[in-house]
């Protein structure tokens, strides 16, 4: 969408390679994210596009490779300090806390945004109920932008998919992230939860200016959504480029169709 | 039924509850471990021990007066929450909860035994002029009751209300009950298992530290005070392991019932109810109700 501004690269991936035993998940991958965009990550099951996002976000530590984030390279990086960098992300199968409201769902996003020790927060006076004010104005800003006001004080367990995946966004947006990884937005929803989310991904990325990585199965969405697609297959970079490159790259056709390997 | 037989009704029931809340004390200190890590802390009554044997052992070998050796001893069980965090569940990360179960019946040893190294074995004299004796306004009226109790109610009442407004409404609150909810998400958050945790075993110890106080006031430090934690375990069971209300509630009910158990049913089967109604009560909650009152619906297999 703002393609041609974003000169900047945010992220780098360089030459990452993961296994789990002798089961090679990433091999060899190497891709680059500039600042504001939407950058999808596709492929058939298996083809370890999770695990991609979980390298990046410092649940898995690869073997091999490097991740340059914001100028830093690391070669691992403990999930919480990566937040703290400013990844948010959300899960394949909604990872929400689920005894939780919607709205202490949302404050919980903005656990890095709150500072006070606690000194303060166990006498629950002064700066820490200054700060809980402060944060509670965005995390309602929040619930605005999704339009969830209605479940605020709901426990997110209860809600129906399709608002848990938005509650679970909401949270993520608390933390008011560099890069957003979003695994499967998507998935489970009907056409107009499906729109529904899309639009809040076009805004989060245009009014925020948010980059975001997204895996999706969609392809009406991904090809609608992206700026750049990453096409992964059985943990090898297959193709990488602008949607209509990707589109017709007749190896991207053949992973799809599942075209016999010894007769390619 | 006469005057007489209500006011000691009323009497039996007051000190049931009272009795039972001191039972809710100890509880306490095993939901919030639960609750935010899965693990069952066998260890949590030889923390109220070691608190109490601590605080002793600042007044009577350092002479501390009572404010500084309550702040010094709490300082040691934050010491404590962050070397156990250090030393054992930094190292057993994703294991099975049996193991970490495991791992706090070698912590209740290891506890125990730097207790009687630090301070001995002798039964120690716990006196931090809480009041004793009977309550006179209410035995003025017929009803004996002891004013200790009074005041553990009256402790844990101001504990548990402050534990509510902190796991509620503050950030650290809601990041326990995060961590408690889905380590992975708690993760993506920004917070760090680490800080929670060594938090989390501190508001413990200082729970137990509370425990320590009320119970060794009543029958003196001594090493049996770690069997107290058995009489939690029916508190637990019956409240739910998730539900700080539950432990309250929990050990009122098993407080109330074997005091009446003991008075009204004890004559005509020999005595001596109080020493197994709660453990009976509790296997009637396993068959009926495994979560117990207010726990969360967990069907595991163990």
């Amino acid at each position: 969408m703002n393609r041609q501004n974003a000169a900047e690269t945010i992220l780098s991936v360089e030459n990452i390679s993961l296994s789990f035993g002798i089961m090679k998940v990433l091999d060899d991958i190497s891709f680059d994210i500039k600042r504001g965009e939407i950058r999808s990550i596709i492929g058939p099951n298996g083809a370890g596009k999770s695990s991609m996002l979980n390298v990046i976000n410092g649940f898995y530590h690869p073997q091999e490779g490097s991740i340059t984030f914001k100028g830093e390279t690391r070669k691992q990086m403990a999930p919480h300090v990566a937040a703290s960098h400013g990844i948010a992300r959300t899960f394949q199968n909604i990872a929400l806390f689920k005894g939780m409201s919607t709205l202490d769902n949302i404050m919980t996003g903005r656990n890095l945004k709150m500072k006070t020790n606690l000194f303060w927060q166990a006498l629950h006076l002064g700066p820490a109920r200054l700060e809980e004010l402060e944060n509670r104005e965005a995390a309602e800003q929040i619930i605005d932008f999704l339009d969830i006001q209605a479940i605020r004080k709901k426990p997110v367990g209860k809600l129906p998919y399709g608002l848990q995946k938005r509650v679970e966004l909401g949270r993520a947006l608390a933390a008011e992230p560099d890069l957003l990884l979003l695994d499967e937005p998507m998935a489970g929803m009907n056409s107009e939860e499906k729109e529904d989310m899309s639009r809040f991904i076009i805004d989060v990325n245009s009014q925020f200016g948010t980059t975001i990585a997204l895996i999706e199965h969609d392809m009406g969405v991904v090809m609608d959504l992206s700026d750049r697609v990453l096409v992964l297959d059985y943990g090898k970079q297959l193709a990488d480029g602008l949607p209509d490159e990707v589109r017709r790259n007749q190896d991207v056709i053949d992973a799809y169709l599942g075209v016999p390997h010894e007769h390619a | 039924m006469n005057m007489l037989d209500f006011l000691f009704f009323i009497e039996v029931t007051l000190s049931g509850l009272m009795a039972g809340v001191m039972y809710s004390l100890v509880a306490l200190g095993f939901v919030l471990i639960f609750k935010a890590s899965g693990i069952f802390n066998f260890a949590q009554g030889v923390m109220a021990l070691f608190a109490a044997l601590t605080l002793v052992g600042l007044m009577e070998k350092f002479g501390f007066p009572i404010w500084l050796a309550i702040i010094g001893t709490i300082a040691v069980m934050i010491a404590l929450a962050w070397l156990i965090e250090r030393v054992m569940l930094r190292q057993l990360v994703n294991q099975e909860p049996i193991i970490l179960f495991m791992a706090t019946i070698g912590l209740a040893y290891v506890l125990e035994g730097m207790g009687d190294i630090l301070w001995g074995s002798d039964v120690k004299v716990l006196d931090l002029g809480i009041p004793q004796g009977a309550w006179e306004w209410l035995y003025d009226k017929g009803v004996y009751i002891e004013k200790l109790e009074m005041f553990a109610a009256g402790t844990a009442a101001i504990m548990v209300a402050f534990l509510a407004v902190f796991f509620q409404k503050t950030r650290i609150g809601r990041a326990l009950r995060a961590v408690a909810d889905d380590h992975q998400a708690a993760l993506s958050v920004g917070i760090s298992l680490h800080t929670i945790w060594v938090i989390v075993w501190s508001v413990a110890g200082i729970v137990a530290l509370v425990a320590g106080i009320m119970w060794g006031s009543k029958s003196g430090v001594q090493f049996s005070l770690s069997l107290i934690a058995l009489k939690a375990l029916p508190v637990l069971i019956l409240g739910g392991f998730t539900s700080v209300p539950g432990a309250i509630i929990g050990g009122m009910i098993i407080g109330v019932g074997e005091k009446l158990a003991e008075v009204y049913v004890g004559p005509f089967v020999g005595g001596a109810i109080e020493n197994w109604f709660a453990y009976m009560l509790a296997l009637a909650f396993l068959l009926f109700r495994p979560q117990g009152l207010f726990g969360e619906k967990i069907i595991e297999r163990v």
